[in-house]
């Protein structure tokens, strides 16, 4: 359309765009006025003859009247005026893009970047044109931006594209001299994660337009690629977790893949992912963190029939397995079973352990698992110290007058501020019928309550929702058909809270189903539900004997759903559960030479931000190298502090905080990262033209595809920026308006001919 | 002469049953955390399962229910050990187990119902011979596990009551007479139980003494204190280790 319009309107668009219009006549007034009078002498004319042409004179008068308004534009003699660059006075950088993914050849031909060298070096007609005006600054970029010879070889081997910091170090490089503006040459695909708003609005103040050319196809096809992964930076050993992983396709609409997934280079889990009509596809892998350490897991699938970029159908993630014991605090009103069979359950697991406060009888407590002979022996926390120190909290058939009005608002902040987890479970002093309606433990619970008395017993047969189906915890076996047929197998539980109502927010994991010929048959009631509350998170457990699933004659002796059950439910309760002091890194797994961020979250005993601690990080390199870093409050949040370090070497990386306050430790944590040659560049590699329309638009300069960018040198020419002049442009000889005209006259020629005029 | 023992054993169980407390309470219905279920097992010439049934069953839920708030069932609650249901009650009261003869199904179920986390409480047998023909029929049932002695300083008497030694129960006759204690051979109490895999008590054994017959008479007068005061400590006990170990 481009060559079109320029033909007929004699300049290029961006004359059009960027230039002001005016009429340079000195007798505006007269060519105006002259030209209305012909315009009505004509027009009387033709009405005269309305009387034997009827309405067709309309037409007749219309041409006539255009042909006139043609010449009288003609003659007031229209101009654009526009700014020009100075020829020979402006520098015009060039920023060729030297990442990895320009080695791509689209064509299966040439890569991209032998077709972006092909314009922008050695004896190319575009370039000729753009040195008789400019002087051209060449840079290479892939992080930062760096100035290279016009002739130097580009290598096409950087591991990341920062397409805003490159722009942004050409700016701040250029900034003393006349700069008409930044051509960026580019396949676009910025995988930073850099946030390109700032360097563009200080481009754009400085006036400086960029000309965008993209490089390479938008759509690979056919292609599969490893869009994400999502795991959990750590995870508790014996655990169940899962990681998410996305898979776009495109061309592979209908069919099926294999992903696998590797732990340190054995596989560890298959499955099959099939592929709508979308264009991307989630699938949940489910994992046992097993051995404790900092762990490589590696997503895959195998490439596809004539697939173009193979490259991108793998990811990995660093997942740490840690060995801690987390502590769960256990409060049952009454003897029951539950103890007796979550304890056994529990046995022998390392990682939860589980301290049991049980009134066996009126004013007397018994406390099982304690490991100290004075942990809660005036029985139920009094304090917020007391109580945060364990990291879970199981509520089970225990009235609310249990408790006194403080302990009941402290379990309410172990949740909301410490973030602890807390399950409420089934049982007659439970729930409605325990009195917890109007507490403030009735906010943390993530079912309604119903009526207080809930005397009925309902058997209920207990089966995972859809999204119980996907829960790490309650996977019962290592596929999900057989999890799925265990579920569908094991015997029925009884539960005396008819409960159907879910805060909004909360989701429902297990559902029960109630036995025919009960009061409640026909619904389906809550089993197990949680929900974020505050910092932490709060399950409903409604019924009284998942005992049953250990004991019940169907259940064979081997058989160790209870036990699977249990752990991984109470690791699942405990996971997110922060810790006095918790050190998180940006990232797992890095390129060297890229940067991380430590972010440190440090609080009380009473779990309140702590801002005056020391903190510092002490950081081993893969050879054994250390450094110790000292980590900021950021001002911005209560207890958070950050420091940043490059990672030079490849290999794994541990680093480990301590903080103190007032001259005590307040706590310590570790972290795990590995410094990999991450292909980033075999992702997202298409050429991303809105992100480039969007930097050429933003800062006033236009946008090219590769393989079109004849007006490229035209188009520079039109800046603002740097040394420049006003150029006039005529209008009046344009190529349009003769056409017009002669179409105009010839029309009206033609129409009277065949009307029988003169 | 080993006849006219258990003849003699058989007539005074049938004199000593309340005939007014055969009739079981009628279930209420509800639906509770504990049932005291007593095991009903093959045996030799009569079924010694009955010993004491069901008053010193209801005598003790009455104990239980007073000093514990433990939602228990209170009633007598027989189940048969080749019963499937029999797990979905994993607190189990077995009596006079040096008569049993225990068959392949009864076995075979109580081998479940132990593995799979159920607590047998042994009581009421006396002598050698008794403890040698329990013996045999446990180790059917469990032939791995030892039977070990239960220390004072195991939990299980400390759990609810401190229970600081190990009395001989006497029968009520010979309680009401003031003595001799033993029967038989049986001249001293002796604790001992089987452990699971984690070292908590599956089996409880209290031979050479008769729990039951101190809570059947607990009501007697003439029945002495210390007896039942015991047999009410060391059950409550039980119960309370049974249902958190």
């Amino acid at each position: 359309m481009e060559p079109l319009f320029t033909f007929l309107f004699k300049y290029r668009p961006v004359v059009f765009e960027d230039g002001r219009f005016a009429f340079e006549t000195a007798w505006p007034s007269l060519v105006v006025l002259g030209s209305l009078a012909v315009a009505a002498l004509s027009a009387a004319a033709y009405l005269r003859q309305r009387g034997r042409l009827g309405r067709r004179v309309v037409l007749l008068v219309a041409l006539r009247t255009l042909a006139v308004a043609l010449v009288a534009f003609a003659l007031l003699r229209p101009v654009v005026r526009i700014s020009a660059a100075v020829p020979g006075e402006n520098f015009l950088a060039v920023l060729l893009d030297d990442s990895r993914s320009m080695r791509l050849a689209d064509d299966g031909e040439r890569s991209r970047g032998e077709r972006a060298l092909a314009d922008f070096t050695g004896d190319s007609q575009l370039l000729r044109r753009l040195q008789e005006r400019f002087t051209p600054r060449y840079y290479r970029f892939a992080g930062a931006a760096r100035r290279m010879e016009p002739a130097a070889p580009l290598a096409f081997d950087g591991r990341a594209s920062d397409l805003g910091a490159a722009l942004e170090r050409v700016r701040q490089d250029l900034a003393g001299v006349p700069l008409a503006g930044a051509v960026l040459v580019s396949d676009g695909a910025d995988n930073s994660g850099a946030e390109l708003t700032e360097p563009l609005l200080r481009l754009k103040a400085s006036g400086v337009p960029v000309y965008a050319v993209g490089v390479g196809d938008e759509r690979f096809e056919p292609d599969l690629e490893l869009a994400r992964v999502d795991a959990p930076d750590r995870v508790l050993a014996g655990s169940a977790f899962a990681v998410d992983v996305t898979v776009r396709q495109q061309g592979y609409e209908g069919r099926t893949v294999t992903l696998t997934a590797q732990r340190d280079g054995a596989i560890v889990a298959t499955q099959d992912v099939a592929f709508a009509a979308g264009p991307a596809t989630m699938a949940r892998v489910h994992l046992e963190a097993d051995a404790e350490g900092a762990h490589r897991y590696r997503f895959s699938i195998a490439p596809g029939e004539g697939e173009r970029i193979p490259e991108n159908n793998a990811r990995e993630a660093l997942v740490t397995v840690e060995d801690r014991r987390e502590k769960v605090l256990y409060v049952e009103g009454e003897p029951r079973w539950d103890v007796k069979f979550i304890r056994q359950a529990l046995a022998g697991d390392d990682n939860v352990h589980v301290v049991v406060l049980q009134r066996s009888a009126e004013n007397k407590l018994l406390r099982l698992g304690v490991e100290d002979p004075l942990e809660l022996v005036a029985g139920f926390p009094e304090t917020r110290e007391e109580l945060f120190a364990y990291r879970g909290l199981i509520l089970g058939s225990v009235e609310a007058d249990f408790f006194t009005a403080h302990q009941l608002e402290i379990v309410e902040e172990f949740v909301s501020q410490r973030g602890g987890g807390v399950l409420f479970l089934g049982g007659r002093r439970s729930f409605a019928a325990g009195g917890y309606a109007g507490t403030p433990i009735a906010a943390v619970l993530p079912v309604v309550l119903g009526e207080r008395t809930a005397e009925d017993v309902v058997e209920v047969r207990v089966q995972p929702t859809l999204e119980g189906q996907a829960h790490a915890a309650l996977r019962l076996a290592s596929s999900p058909e057989e999890s799925q047929a265990r579920w569908e197998t094991l015997p029925p539980l009884t539960t005396r809270h008819p409960l159907e109502r879910l805060k909004p927010g909360a989701s429902l994991l297990l559902a029960g189903t109630p036995a025919a010929g009960t009061s409640a048959a026909g619904g389906e009631l809550v089993v197990l539900a949680s929900q974020r509350y505050g910092r932490g998170r709060a399950a409903a457990l409604t019924v009284q004997d998942s005992w049953l699933w250990q004991m019940h004659a169907e259940v064979p002796l081997e058989d160790q759903t209870h036990e699977r059950f249990w752990r991984q439910t109470l690791r699942w309760l405990v996971s997110a559960v922060p810790r006095q002091v918790t050190l998180e890194t940006s990232a797992g797994l890095v390129a060297p030479g890229e940067p991380v961020t430590l972010r440190a979250d440090v609080r009380d005993a009473g779990y309140l931000g702590l801002n005056g601690a020391r903190v510092t990080a002490t950081v081993t390199d893969p050879l054994g190298g250390e450094r110790t870093l000292p980590l900021e409050w950021t001002v911005e949040n209560d207890g958070e502090y950050r420091a940043s370090f490059v990672p030079e070497h490849l290999g794994p990386y541990e680093v480990r905080l301590s903080a103190e306050h007032a001259g005590e430790t307040v706590g310590a944590d570790n972290a795990r990262l590995e410094a990999v040659d991450l292909p980033t560049e075999s992702f997202g590699a298409e050429m991303n033209a809105p992100l480039l329309r969007r930097i050429a638009e933003e800062t006033g300069g236009r946008f090219y595809r590769a393989g079109d960018v004849g007006g490229l040198a035209e188009d520079v020419r039109y800046t603002e920026s740097g040394k420049t002049v006003v150029e006039t442009a005529e209008l009046w000889d344009m190529p349009i308006v003769l056409l017009l005209l002669l179409g105009a006259l010839g029309g009206e020629w033609l129409l009277r001919r065949r009307w029988g005029l003169a | 002469m080993l006849g006219i023992a258990l003849l003699a054993a058989a007539s005074a169980q049938e004199r000593l049953v309340d005939p007014a407390s055969e009739e079981a309470p009628a279930a209420d219905g509800e639906h509770h955390e504990l049932y005291f279920s007593r095991a009903v097992y093959s045996s030799y010439r009569f079924p010694s399962w009955r010993i004491d049934y069901p008053k010193a069953d209801r005598q003790f839920l009455i104990g239980l229910k007073k000093l514990t708030n433990v939602d228990v069932y209170g009633g007598e609650h027989a189940m048969r050990l080749d019963d499937p249901d029999l797990r979905r009650f994993p607190l189990l009261y077995a009596v006079e187990v040096g008569r049993m003869s225990l068959t392949e199904p009864e076995r075979r179920g109580l081998r479940g119902y132990l593995l799979a986390g159920g607590f047998l409480i042994v009581d009421d047998f006396w002598g050698t011979r008794e403890w040698d023909n329990f013996e045999q029929e446990i180790r059917a049932v469990l032939p791995d596990r030892p039977i070990v002695d239960v220390p004072l300083d195991h939990p299980v008497f400390h759990v609810f009551y401190d229970v600081g030694e190990v009395l001989q129960v006497p029968n009520v006759h010979q309680g009401m007479a003031g003595g001799p204690t033993w029967e038989r051979d049986g001249y001293y109490p002796v604790f001992r139980g089987i452990l699971d895999d984690d070292g908590r008590l599956m089996v409880a054994i209290n031979w050479n003494s008769d729990l039951g017959d101190a809570w059947e008479w607990a009501e007697n007068p003439y029945y002495p204190l210390q007896y039942s005061n015991f047999a009410y400590r060391l059950g409550v006990n039980l119960i309370v280790y049974g249902m958190s170990h």
